[in-house]
C-alpha cells in the first residue's frame, strides 16, 4: 500500500481514514465493535487496491447501514440471506472480491441454512460474522449464540439450556465442512486483536483471489447497549465470559 | 394489551422471533406466560415460530405468534398449512412500511391483501383490525374465539402506531370476556380428523397424542386426513374450508357505524387511520357538513351487510388507508356500485384528520 505521510499544521499525519471508508459519522453505539471491524476490513481493501472490484452484502440488523460507511458496492439483503445473495453475485462476477457481513441472529439463526450451504458448496467468498450473543437492533433478545445464564429481554432469568437450548458454535460447524477453506475466530477489543483480524481478512481475500473456497471469520464482539454495560465493562465481560466459550484463534487453516 | 388479551383468552403457548414493531408482544408473552403455566419459546426464525405454534395447537393448546411484514412473508407457508389442517391459531401481524424490509419503525397499512390472500386458492382468513389499546385486548380475545369456534387461523392485523403507542386504559371498564374453549370430539367416537356432513359444518377437534388416531396433512385430504388426489370427498373438504367461513360471514361483522341522516358522503376506514377519520367526521359535522362514518374492524370476511346499510343515500365514498394503492378500497369497490369512490392514501406517516377533511371538501 502506498502511504504518503502528510503534514498537518506542522505535525506529521500518521493515521487517517482509509479512502474506502466514507466520511460519515457511524450510527453505532459508543464502544461497539462494528466500527472497528468496518475500518479494519476497509483498510485491507484499500491496501490491496481492490476498492473498485469489491462487493459487500450486509443484512438487516445493526449493520443495515453498512453501505453508508463502506465506500464500495454494497447490498442490503433480506434477513439471513446475505451469503445467498453473495453467492449469486460471485457466481456471475467470479473475478470480484465478494464478502458478506452478518450478525449472529442473521447468520446463525434465520440464515443457518444459507450459512451452512454456502460453506458446504465452498462458495469463493468471505463471510464476516459478528458474534455479540444478542439481537442488538431489536432491543436485546436472546440470540442463538447467547451464553447459558445470560440475561436478555427474552431470557429475563438467564438462558436455560432445558428451555432455550445451548449457545450455537456455528463457526465450529462451518469448520467441519470440506468447502470451508479458512475458518478463524478473532476479536477487536485491543489493538493487537484488531491487527490479527486485519491479517485474517487479508489472508481470506488473498485466498479468494486463488479460488480456494469459503473463508469464514467470526469476530467475537461486545454489545454495550444490549448487554447494558459501559464499553469498558462489556469488553471485560466479553474476555471473561465469551472467550472461554468462543476462544479466539484459527479453527481451520490451509494445509502446507 | 394484545399479550394481555391473549392470556385472558387462554393462550398458553407463544413462539416468536425478534422483529420491530412486534417484539413487544413477544416480550410480553415471555414475561407473562410462565406464571400461567404456559410457554413462550424463542424461534430461530419466523418459519419455525409459526410451526411451533401450530404443533402446540394440534395438541389442543391455544397458541399465538406475532410478527411484522418481513416475518409474515416467511410465515405464509405455515399459515396455509394451518388453514388446510383446520388448526386454530392466532397470528398478530403488526404492519410496518414495506415492501421487503421496508421501514421497521414506520407504520403502514400495506399488508391488508398480503395477509388475506396469502393462500393458494384465496381462502377467506378472518382478519381483525383494532384501533386502540382497548381493542387490542378485546379483539385478541375475539380472534381466539373465532379460531377455536371455526378451526381456522385468524389474523389480528395491527400496525406500528397501534402496537407501540402507550395508551392509558382503565382496567375496570374492560369488558369481561370469557375464553372460548376448543370444541373437541367425544372420546371413543369413530369419526375421523375432519368429520362433517355438510360443507359448512365445523368438525370437532381431535388432539394429537390422544386416545384416537389422528392424521393431519397439509396435502389435499379426505375427512380422515389422508392424502388424496381429487376424489369427490377431497374436493368436498376443499369446498368446506371456504364454506365454513362464507356460510357464517354475518357472524364475523365487527364495525363502528356512525351514520348521519341526510349525509351524502361516507368515510370508511380501519386501524389507526379510522381514529383520524372519526375525528375528521366530527369536525366536518361541527362545521355543518353532513357526513357518515364506517370504521371496519373485521376486514375479512368483508362485512357486506354493514357496508350496504351505510351506503343508503350516499353519493361519495371516501376510503382512508395508509398505503399508496388503495388495498381495502379495491376490496370494497364491487360493493359500492353507483357511488363515486375516492381514496385518501398516504405512506410514510399517519393520515391526519386535516387531510381527510381536505379530501372531503374537494369538489367532485
Amino acid at each position: 500500500m502506498e502511504h504518503v505521510a502528510t503534514s498537518v499544521d506542522g505535525m506529521e499525519l500518521v493515521y487517517e481514514r482509509p479512502s474506502t471508508l466514507t466520511d460519515t459519522p457511524m450510527h453505532y453505539c459508543p464502544g461497539c465493535a462494528h466500527g472497528v471491524v468496518h475500518r479494519v476490513l476497509m483498510e485491507v481493501i484499500q491496501e490491496m487496491g481492490i476498492q473498485d472490484r469489491t462487493v459487500g452484502v450486509a443484512p438487516v440488523g445493526c449493520s443495515v447501514f453498512a453501505y453508508n460507511y463502506m465506500n464500495i458496492d454494497m447490498q442490503e439483503a433480506a434477513h439471513g440471506r446475505a451469503s445467498a445473495v453473495a453467492t449469486g453475485i460471485k457466481r456471475i462476477l467470479p473475478d470480484r472480491f465478494v464478502f458478506s457481513y452478518q450478525g449472529d441472529g442473521d447468520l446463525a439463526a434465520i440464515g443457518t441454512g444459507e450459512t451452512i450451504h454456502t460453506a458446504n458448496r465452498g462458495e469463493n467468498i468471505l463471510v464476516v460474522f459478528i458474534n455479540n450473543a444478542i439481537y442488538g437492533m431489536t432491543g436485546g433478545q436472546m440470540a442463538p449464540t447467547t451464553l447459558l445464564g445470560m440475561v436478555t429481554s427474552t431470557t429475563p432469568y438467564g438462558r436455560e439450556s432445558a428451555v432455550m437450548g445451548f449457545p450455537l458454535k456455528i463457526t465450529d460447524l462451518v469448520a467441519q465442512l470440506p468447502g470451508a477453506y479458512y475458518v478463524t475466530r478473532q476479536s477487536v477489543h485491543t489493538p493487537t486483536a484488531a491487527r490479527k483480524l486485519k491479517k485474517a481478512i487479508r489472508n481470506s481475500l488473498e485466498y479468494q483471489k486463488q479460488n480456494r473456497g469459503t473463508c469464514f471469520i467470526e469476530v467475537v464482539s461486545n454489545c454495550p447497549s444490549g448487554w447494558k454495560m459501559t464499553p469498558r465493562e462489556s469488553n471485560e465481560w466479553m474476555e471473561k465470559n465469551m472467550f472461554p466459550f468462543y476462544p479466539p484463534g484459527d479453527l481451520k487453516i490451509p494445509r502446507g | 394489551m394484545i399479550a394481555e388479551g391473549a392470556v385472558q383468552a387462554g393462550c398458553r403457548f407463544f413462539a416468536g422471533y425478534p422483529i420491530t414493531p412486534a417484539t413487544g408482544i413477544f416480550k410480553g408473552m415471555v414475561d407473562m406466560l410462565p406464571a400461567q403455566g404456559g410457554l413462550a419459546l424463542s424461534a430461530p426464525d419466523e418459519i419455525s415460530a409459526i410451526a411451533y405454534a401450530i404443533g402446540a395447537s394440534l395438541r389442543g393448546i391455544k397458541s399465538m405468534t406475532a410478527t411484522s411484514g418481513p416475518g409474515w412473508a416467511l410465515m405464509t407457508e405455515s399459515v396455509q398449512y394451518a388453514l388446510m389442517t383446520e388448526t386454530p391459531l392466532v397470528i398478530t401481524l403488526v404492519q410496518r412500511l414495506g415492501p421487503s424490509t421496508g421501514g421497521a419503525t414506520q407504520g403502514a397499512q400495506g399488508d391488508v391483501l398480503f395477509a388475506e390472500y396469502c393462500t393458494s386458492g384465496g381462502y377467506t382468513i378472518p382478519v381483525l383490525c383494532p384501533v386502540n389499546a382497548t381493542e387490542c385486548y378485546t379483539l385478541t380475545i375475539l380472534a381466539f374465539t373465532w379460531a377455536e369456534l371455526y378451526r381456522t387461523p385468524v389474523i389480528l392485523l395491527t400496525d406500528k402506531e397501534i402496537a407501540m403507542t402507550a395508551e392509558r386504559i382503565d382496567d375496570d371498564v374492560l369488558p369481561n370476556m370469557t375464553a372460548q374453549e376448543r370444541l373437541t370430539s367425544k372420546s371413543g367416537s369413530a369419526v375421523g380428523t375432519y368429520d362433517f356432513d355438510f360443507p359448512q359444518e365445523i368438525p370437532a377437534f381431535r388432539p394429537v397424542g390422544g386416545l384416537e388416531k389422528v392424521t393431519v396433512t397439509g396435502s389435499a385430504h379426505d375427512k380422515q386426513g389422508r392424502l388424496q388426489k381429487n376424489t369427490p370427498e377431497t374436493l368436498e373438504v376443499l369446498k368446506h374450508l371456504e364454506e365454513k367461513i362464507r356460510w357464517r360471514e354475518n357472524d364475523f361483522c365487527v364495525v363502528e357505524t356512525d351514520l348521519q341522516k341526510g349525509a351524502e358522503s361516507l368515510v370508511v376506514s380501519y386501524g389507526v387511520t379510522s381514529r383520524a377519520a372519526a375525528e375528521a367526521v366530527a369536525r366536518a359535522r361541527a362545521d355543518g357538513t353532513k357526513v357518515s362514518f364506517l370504521g371496519i374492524k373485521s376486514l375479512f370476511p368483508v362485512p357486506r351487510r354493514a357496508v350496504a346499510r351505510a351506503l343508503k343515500g350516499i353519493r361519495t365514498v371516501f376510503v382512508a388507508e395508509e398505503n399508496y394503492t388503495g388495498l381495502y378500497r379495491s376490496v370494497l369497490l364491487p360493493l359500492l356500485g353507483g357511488t363515486e369512490v375516492r381514496g385518501i392514501n398516504k405512506v410514510g406517516s399517519m393520515i391526519t384528520p386535516q387531510e381527510i377533511l381536505a379530501a372531503l371538501s374537494e369538489p367532485a
